[in-house]
């Protein structure tokens, strides 16, 4: 069965005053329908360059597309505005942002907004348009929706406004919705209705969401699987089981360490990881991740790892997993081992 | 409720502006170094005291404050000094439209054409379009306004000579053919300036974050370029229409005295160089009262277009 | 092992180089003067106003004239023509007698004896039913319109055949032309024009007297002799353009650089204060700002410029430069005390409270070398937005009063010829127009060096 959506091997990269910028070195990942995939790594490791230009966002130039495909329902849509007919922006896929302070128009109400989607995809007039934008701003559970649509975006909190982009992106119904960093901007409060939200959303439309964050926690939530990024390439991919319980990458585990445990009776100590990631001016020859790693060896200075499928559905970039390697105890973290 | 509020308290501190304007010309005027009378041929005392008499000169300077101000509040801004028997009122009444009309094809010249370019060169940014209106911007925006006002009657002479007819006249006033270069020339470093404004706030607004939504939302480019990018981006250069209507006006004085045109800038560079007090006053209290209002009505109209303003 | 390959699995050897960045870091200014050099067109702009300094300060100790002399020879010269001039005898009156005219000759309209710069004299045939006869004089030929140009002399009397020129004499064509009269009426039909090309010349003696002739140096009547160099040509009353450019530059250029510079500094003070003690006193403070905002700045400019009226022998620099000041500091301060207030909210502004920073040590440590940038930007274009107030107020005359030279005065004397002798216009508007272009592009250049905003857009 083809998945609802396969990017493979896909490469960006920026060309800045400092010179050229390899965001994103060959990314490879899959989603099934209804299913949810969390995105996750730190800051600048190429998760939102990733879902911006399969979804064309990215401006080209400075950015280039080096490499890759990314199919949906086996249909490529890099480059391309329509799949069978449908338009993949809003229609197919829709997506939300980081801050929705600055992502909706200042200047248009927020039924408006909402509505467009409607008139262009759909064909509806600007009057069913906006009954529909009303209809979505209940769904999103915003109270008032009918008063609430007319207003402007700068008359909404934070929290309201991610709710109205919700509302925006799942306009036409899309097969997938991408969640770029969506609680990121607001309160922890907030976080935990907004992700709610998307969950029951996700039930009654029965679309798939590609959540990019960088909150473990938010992932163990909401994610069914999750690909772990570092210096523009998936590391380890899996189930959130495999990740979370089977760490098959040194990242992965240090990920885990750096992450905060809500239970005072075990003692347990956040431990950073050291260093920064490397400088993708001039990416590395091996693995991205070897200067930080604690089990780093000679191979993985000099050559980039291969992907290993380690049991269904989990894969790791890691020489660690490589037949005659050391194997490491702090491999396969799990919760007892702590 | 509150866009009336915000009006009045405008139009409150206008007047108060134009009061002190009215006031600061008075007293500049009065304490200009010199007798203003003492030009004046053939001036006997008994003269020069029924002169006196007739611009109130022979009364203390806090009842001719007094007097000068009822008369401003009644719209009365006195007699010429040099062409007596002439009110600055019919100065005004005369000389006005030539200026006003000459300054509204300038500002639509103005703020169509910066509007254009400035959306055109964001659209092709760093593409031979954008180059090339940019090159003509920075030199729009370096060369004085009279500079610009020669080389245009330059332009006019040659092309004339060169057709053998008269295309365009080279000065003066009355037909359309008179307005179109001088308007031109007047709105240009504006139109520059604006262009200028225009394109940047466009460059900030193609890479905004919900320029990037409305792209997701799956919208044709033409919709993003007319509902999200235009509206946002003419914003900011709708809060310097004001300044640049004052800019216009006043360099309105140069092109009419370059082109001869008899418009009321001409009129006050000329009285200022004459020193007809009178019509100094007058046209200062006149010009600084228009500039006032326009930036007010500049203010309101751009609370109208912006939400933001509008509810706050 | 797999794949045929020998795989080293021990462990990594850590060396200095793998842990170390790339790239060097840099501070906020290495960074900003990186950006601005590779900024290829503020860099030329930065070259260009070095050199235009260099030659306003050190170009009059090279050509030392003075910029009021004037060359009375030589009025609205362009660069580059030929200077020589003929040594004639002194002048010597002309009476015209009927000899010297050959009367009745009938050759009309004639030129007596040779057209120099010294003279020019003409004559006639009488007629007898006219009454007088009127002389004009053109510098364009006569066209269609019968434009003979200005009236130079009107005889009552019919017998009166001759007419000698000597007024304001310059080497070229003059078309003159002679009306006959009879009463108040033109003769148009018996009208006679005559083209008459002046040569340049000069006497021993007035040569002397402006030190054209060496001291070894022969010359006398025909010879030729040089007759002082202008590189740039002379303007409408023989002054050298380019001493009156360099005297010039000094007065718009103390104008344009040294009004922004007071006026930032008030600005960054006022603003400064405002910002930093907040409250009361600065909505007070802003309220003022406003008002003066609210003011047409040009027009005050002009108020001021006739309150302080400028006497006999005095420049007019020092007025124009408080009204500059007086009017222009409002933008600064509004923009310090926004950058102040931001800054004020700032963590490190507190951190630096906690460790004992005093309210001085604040402001001078933290704030002010942070609204820098800003700063020197709205410098930069301050800078081109005074020099063309200095030369839009010089233009309608209301600037510096002549014979003190702006660049802004000299295109205001130049507009009157443009069509004759563009080269008086010329200098001065390019000169402008090159000086206000290149502090535009700096500005560019260093507001995309400086911004934090700017950045990280790319």
């Amino acid at each position: 069965m083809t998945p609802l959506l396969k990017v493979t091997n896909l490469a960006v990269e920026f060309s800045t005053y400092g010179g050229i910028v390899c965001a994103v070195r060959g990314v490879d990942f899959e989603l099934e329908a209804g299913k949810t995939l969390a995105i996750v790594g730190e800051s600048g490791c190429g998760k939102s360059v990733t879902v911006q230009s399969m979804m064309g966002l990215t401006p080209m130039p400075p950015g280039r597309l080096v490499s890759g495909s990314a199919r949906l329902r086996g249909e490529e849509i890099l480059g391309q505005r329509r799949v069978q007919g449908k338009e993949v922006r809003g229609a197919e896929i829709g997506m939300i942002f980081q801050d929705p302070m600055t992502s909706l128009n200042p200047t248009m109400t927020i039924g408006d907004q909402i509505a467009e989607p409607l008139q262009v995809h759909r064909g509806f007039s600007r009057r069913e348009a906006f009954t529909e934008a009303v209809k979505l701003l209940e769904l999103t559970k915003i109270p008032e929706a009918q008063k609430r649509a007319k207003q402007y975006p700068f008359e909404f909190s934070g929290g309201m406004l991610q709710r109205a982009m919700i509302a925006m992106a799942i306009a036409c119904k899309p097969s997938i919705l991408i969640a770029d960093e969506p609680t990121t901007a607001l309160d922890v409060t907030i976080q935990a209705q907004i992700l709610d939200l998307l969950q029951d959303i996700q039930q009654e439309i029965g679309m798939a969401i590609i959540l990019i964050t960088h909150d473990l926690g938010v992932v163990a939530r909401v994610a069914d699987e999750v690909a772990v990024m570092y210096a523009g390439k998936v590391v380890e991919f899996g189930k959130v089981d495999d990740i979370f319980y089977r760490s098959a990458h040194p990242y992965t585990v240090g990920l885990r360490a750096a992450m905060p445990v809500n239970d005072p009776s075990r003692n347990h100590v956040l431990s950073p990881i050291e260093g920064s990631p490397p400088d993708l001016f001039s990416p590395p020859a091996g693995c991205g991740y070897c200067s930080r790693c604690p089990e780093a060896m000679e191979i993985c200075a000099t050559e980039a790892p291969p992907t290993k499928a380690l049991n269904r559905g989990h894969t790791s970039s890691c020489w660690l997993q490589q037949d005659g390697a050391p194997h490491p105890e702090s491999l396969f973290f799990n919760e007892e081992r702590l | 409720m509150a866009i009336a509020a915000f009006i009045t308290k405008r139009l409150i501190q206008g007047v108060f502006t134009v009061w002190f304007i009215a006031t600061a010309t008075f007293f500049a005027m009065h304490n200009v170094p010199g007798d203003p009378l003492l030009n004046e041929r053939a001036m006997t005392e008994a003269i020069r005291a029924n002169v006196e008499a007739k611009y109130g000169l022979d009364k203390p300077l806090g009842t001719q404050y007094l007097i000068y101000l009822s008369n401003l509040t009644r719209g009365d801004f006195g007699i010429s000094f040099t062409q007596e028997n002439r009110q600055v009122n019919d100065i005004i009444r005369e000389h006005f439209p030539v200026s006003a009309i000459l300054g509204v094809l300038a500002v639509l010249f103005a703020a169509v054409g910066g509007i254009l370019w400035g959306a055109l060169t964001a659209l092709y940014r760093n593409r031979i379009p954008d180059y090339l209106i940019m090159f003509f911007v920075i030199l729009g925006i370096s060369v004085p306004s009279f500079v610009i006002a020669a080389l245009g009657q330059l332009v006019i002479v040659n092309m004339n000579s060169a057709l053998g007819i008269t295309l365009f006249p080279v000065a003066g006033w009355g037909t359309l053919g008179h307005m179109l270069v001088p308007s031109m020339v007047l709105g240009l470093g504006t139109m520059a300036y604006l262009t200028r404004l225009m394109r940047s706030s466009m460059l900030e607004i193609v890479s905004s974050d919900y320029v990037r939504t409305a792209k997701a939302k799956g919208l044709p480019p033409a919709r993003i370029f007319a509902k999200h990018q235009l509206r946002n981006a003419i914003l900011p250069v709708i809060t310097v229409l004001g300044p640049a209507i004052a800019a216009i006006t006043t360099g309105g004085f140069v092109v009419e005295l370059v082109f001869a045109i008899p418009g009321l800038g001409r009129y006050f560079v000329q009285a200022v160089q004459q020193l007809d007090y009178t019509v100094i006053m007058g046209t200062t209290v006149f010009y600084g009262a228009f500039l006032v209002f326009m930036v007010i009505f500049v203010d309101v109209l751009y609370g109208l277009i912006d939400p933001r303003v509008r509810m706050s | 092992m797999p794949n045929g390959h020998a795989y080293d699995f021990s462990p990594l050897r850590r060396t200095e180089i793998s842990q170390s960045q790339s790239r060097p870091s840099l501070s906020y200014w290495q960074d900003a003067w990186i950006r601005l050099k590779a900024n290829t067109r503020a860099l030329i702009s930065l070259y260009l106003l070095i050199g235009l300094l260099i030659f306003t300060l050190f170009g009059p100790l090279l050509w030392n004239i003075d910029p009021a002399a004037q060359d009375l020879d030589q009025i609205s010269r362009p660069p580059g023509e030929d200077r020589r001039a003929l040594i004639v005898p002194e002048y010597s009156p002309w009476t015209g007698s009927a000899s010297d005219l050959e009367v009745g000759s009938g050759q009309g309209l004639r030129l007596i004896g040779e057209a120099t710069t010294q003279s020019i004299r003409l004559g006639w045939d009488p007629t007898d039913t006219v009454t007088g006869y009127r002389v004009y004089r053109n510098i364009y030929p006569i066209g269609q319109e019968r434009a003979y140009g200005i009236p130079r002399a009107e005889f009552f009397d019919s017998r009166i055949v001759n007419f000698e020129d000597r007024l304001d004499l310059k080497e070229g064509i003059y078309y003159f032309t002679v009306v006959p009269m009879k009463g108040k009426e033109q003769l148009l039909d018996l009208t006679e024009t005559l083209a008459v090309e002046v040569k340049r010349v000069t006497t021993v003696r007035e040569a002397n007297q402006k030190g054209l002739i060496g001291l070894t140096e022969e010359l006398g009547v025909g010879d030729f002799i040089d007759l002082a160099f202008h590189p740039l040509g002379t303007d409408y009353l023989g002054r050298d353009m380019l001493a009156r450019l360099m005297a010039g530059a000094r007065v718009s250029l103390f104008i344009g650089i040294g009004a922004p510079l007071f006026f930032v500094t008030f600005g960054i003070l006022f603003g400064a204060t405002a910002g930093f003690l907040g409250g009361k006193t600065d909505q007070v403070m802003m309220r003022f700002a406003d008002f003066i905002v609210a003011l047409p700045f040009l027009l005050f400019m002009i108020l001021f410029k006739i309150a302080f009226g400028i006497g006999p022998g005095e420049s007019g620099i020092g007025p124009m430069l408080v009204a500059l000041v007086v009017l222009m500091w409002p933008a600064t301060a509004r923009l310090v005390r926004g950058q102040i207030l931001q800054i004020r909210e700032q963590g490190y502004i507190s951190a630096s409270q906690l460790l004992g920073g005093k309210t001085l040590y604040l402001i001078l440590r933290h704030m002010l070398p942070n609204t820098l940038g800003v700063v020197l930007v709205t410098l930069t274009f301050a800078i081109p937005s005074a020099i063309f107030t200095e030369a839009f107020l010089s233009f309608i005359g209301m600037g510096v009063a002549p014979p003190t030279p702006s660049w802004g005065s000299m295109s205001n004397e130049g507009i009157k010829t443009m069509l004759t002798t563009p080269h008086e216009l010329i200098f001065p508007a390019v000169l402008i127009s090159v000086t206000v272009l290149a502090f535009n592009l700096l500005g560019d250049g260093l507001r995309d060096a400086l911004d934090a905003r700017m950045r990280n857009q790319e």
